[in-house]
């Protein structure tokens, strides 16, 4: 599975879903559950489904202001990529 | 203060269509009479998330073989537990299914015996196999995480890369290859089913070719056994540290087998909180830290990775649930494991299974 392009529409994979743990936000899966905070929450809590990486990069970029675009695609991308390797997310 | 257990493994019965001969249910089995009610499962639920469990596993037997699993479901997500059901299957229509997953079901671990319908059946001493390969589809078609179970032994492991190909075609998110476990019913067959060196070579360069081809499609996890491994698997994460399991009588073990350890008692969920059961009871204290060990692990750099292997198998194999776990290369009783592997390795060994069976 490439990276996902532009256009392509992240979203949670099956049976994974948000949960808590000790108040604190995590994405539960079938072998366990990831703790995500900061960045990795943002992008995440953005994976509608119906957004586009586009969609997500620019919301990132105006809510971090200065922060090059270019370099939030590639942030995006490759978290991205590593979370559907793991089956977490599907686009 | 003990970490709180990451998981909850409710074995909701014994009953169980199938008498599969690795099966890892204890050989005394519990009766249908003496299982716990709805109610009282759906307390247990809520007690472990307020333990801080977060993944609930629902296994038997066969958990379908219970008229209440659409409730079961519903009463741990209530709990805000994660909820996987480990099942063959059996005891599902496409009705039920779609009930399952209503009532809040995040993940199904279907297995299989085999790729191939006549071996399938030949282990698991019952037909099914088709009907899984139907239900499967369904699965598919449905918003939750599905994994393919498959065990792996002697008698099937010449034909991994077929049962891998066949596995890929049910379009799961991930695929377990587990090895047979020599505990209950698998030990009375271990001689026809553990599988040789040759094998076993063969099957993890298979599969991990198969990882390199699926990667980013289906995850493939596969451990070796642990009867060709160096040192022992930390059994169950480390006894009484990350797991707790529920018989279906209510009653609270560390691990599946540990019923055969002579002189432990069980406390019952129906009698004592999780919480209590978890922090004092004395069965989950009996291995916990390393008071407990004997030499060489007492010492060995390794007691904090493996925690001295699994102590059924010691037990099993040595007659003394104190030992090292004889599958460590440097456990003074590894002699017991060099055995059992020789045995396999001669083509002597005749096919005569012990199905597992089933309780009044």
């Amino acid at each position: 599975m490439p990276r996902p392009e532009q256009s392509s529409q992240p979203r949670l994979a099956p049976g994974c879903r948000w949960g808590t743990q000790d108040e604190q936000q995590v994405v539960l899966f079938p072998e366990g559950m990831i703790r995500v905070q900061g960045t990795g929450q943002n992008i995440l809590e953005l994976c509608d489904g119906q957004r586009t990486v586009q969609d997500i990069v620019a919301t990132l970029s105006e809510r971090y202001g200065a922060a090059d675009p270019v370099k939030i695609t590639e942030d995006v991308s490759s978290f991205l990529e590593v979370l559907q390797r793991k089956r977490i997310v599907d686009y | 203060m003990i970490p709180n257990p990451l998981a909850l493994i409710a074995e909701v019965t014994h009953r169980c269509p199938l008498h599969c001969v690795y099966c890892s249910n204890p050989l005394q089995l519990v009766a249908t009479k003496a299982e716990l009610s709805t109610e009282e499962w759906a307390r247990v639920f809520q007690e472990a998330n307020r333990l801080g469990v977060l993944h609930l596993h629902l296994t038997g037997g066969e958990p379908a073989a219970r008229a209440d699993l659409e409730e079961l479901i519903a009463g741990a997500r209530q709990a805000g537990l994660y909820t996987n059901l480990i099942t063959s299957g059996l005891g599902i229509s496409e009705a039920r299914l779609s009930k399952l997953v209503d009532a809040g079901l995040d993940h199904i671990q279907l297995s299989f015996q085999d790729s191939r319908d006549e071996p399938a059946k030949w282990i698991a001493g019952a037909k099914g196999h088709a009907y899984k390969v139907a239900l499967a589809e369904k699965i598919r078609q449905l918003p939750v995480a599905f994994t393919v179970n498959l065990v792996v032994h002697r008698q099937n492991l010449d034909h991994i890369e077929e049962m891998i190909e066949f596995i890929e075609q049910l379009q799961p998110e991930r695929v377990e290859i587990a090895h047979a476990q020599y505990y209950g019913w698998a030990l009375k067959n271990r001689d026809t089913l553990l599988p040789t060196p040759q094998q076993l070579e063969n099957c993890t360069r298979a599969v991990e070719k198969a990882q390199v081809r699926l990667a980013g499609k289906v995850r493939i996890d596969s451990v070796v056994p642990d009867y060709y491994a160096r040192y022992p698997k930390a059994c169950m994460g480390g006894w009484g540290r990350r797991l707790m399991l529920i018989d279906p009588s209510g009653h609270a073990l560390p691990c599946h087998a540990a019923g055969v350890i002579p002189g432990m008692q069980f406390d019952n969920v129906s009698e004592h909180s999780l919480e209590w059961i978890w922090q004092e009871s004395a069965a989950f204290q009996r291995f916990r830290g390393e008071e407990w060990m004997p030499e060489p692990c007492k010492s060995c750099d390794r007691r904090t990775e493996d925690f001295g292997g699994c102590r059924c198998q010691a037990l099993l194999l040595t007659g003394d649930a104190n030992a090292t776990d004889p599958v460590c290369s440097l456990s003074p009783d590894h002699h017991l494991i060099e055995t059992a592997r020789a045995a396999a390795n001669s083509d002597a060994a005749q096919v005569s299974w012990s199905y597992r069976t089933n309780a009044g």
